[in-house]
């Protein structure tokens, strides 16, 4: 592979899973907070709560999956590879 | 200082207040593999055996994580202060494995993983629904 497509497919691979991160995690830390905040004030409610965690945390952690997606196909099956 | 925080009641048992959560959870697994199933002849019709293979180790890679995911949010507030990676490392080790193993290809293996994804959503529109008649 030509080194120039290499370091440039490793810095885009790190970009990929680094910005997509950040906004699942920030959204992640603040449901997770709040539905133990959400627990500790109502204990009869911890199912529902702790389901509509389990919903919106897979629903928030697929946008870090198509970053990390298209960072592992970057590492791993380069399709810019020669 | 005076504690404004409400009462807890001592009435409720976590264990009763959880069942809702457990049913969720079965109710979740059991979509997925009916999708799953669903999914898995036409592909197998339409495409190849090979494909659908891919499709199907993708698709219970899924439940794996979906459960994983579940177990996390579980454990979560009780015996870890912080969601788990578990099932991120599950995913990983799926995508590496389908773009190093000459046998598959990446693409039907990821979108079989989704299928999980396919199933919150049939929850959601099914709850949706039933919420609205």
């Amino acid at each position: 592979m030509d080194p120039i497509v290499q370091a440039a497919s490793v810095f885009s691979a790190a970009l990929a899973i680094g910005l997509a991160s950040i906004g699942p995690g920030i959204g992640q830390g603040n449901a997770a907070g709040q539905a133990v905040e959400g627990i500790a004030r109502q204990p009869e409610a911890e199912g529902k709560i702790r389901g509509t965690l389990l919903l919106t945390l897979a629903f928030m952690e697929s946008l870090t999956i198509y970053g990390l997606v298209i960072a592992l196909v970057l590492l791993f099956a380069n399709p810019f590879a020669v | 200082m005076e504690d404004i925080s409400p009462p807890v009641s001592e009435s409720s048992e976590p264990s009763d207040s959880m069942q809702d959560f457990y049913r969720l959870q079965q109710e979740l697994l059991a979509i997925t593999l009916i999708l799953t199933g669903l999914i898995f002849f036409p592909v197998w019709y339409f495409y190849s055996f090979n494909i659908a293979l891919n499709y199907l180790l993708g698709a219970c890679t899924g439940v794996v994580y979906l459960k994983l995911l579940a177990r996390n949010v579980e454990q979560l507030g009780n015996q870890k202060d912080k969601l788990g990676k578990s099932h991120i490392a599950i995913f990983v080790g799926l995508i590496i494995v389908g773009t190093q193993w000459n046998g598959l290809h990446v693409l039907p293996v990821f979108l079989g993983f989704l299928t999980y994804k396919a199933a919150l959503i049939v929850y959601t529109l099914k709850t949706l629904l039933n919420s609205s008649d």
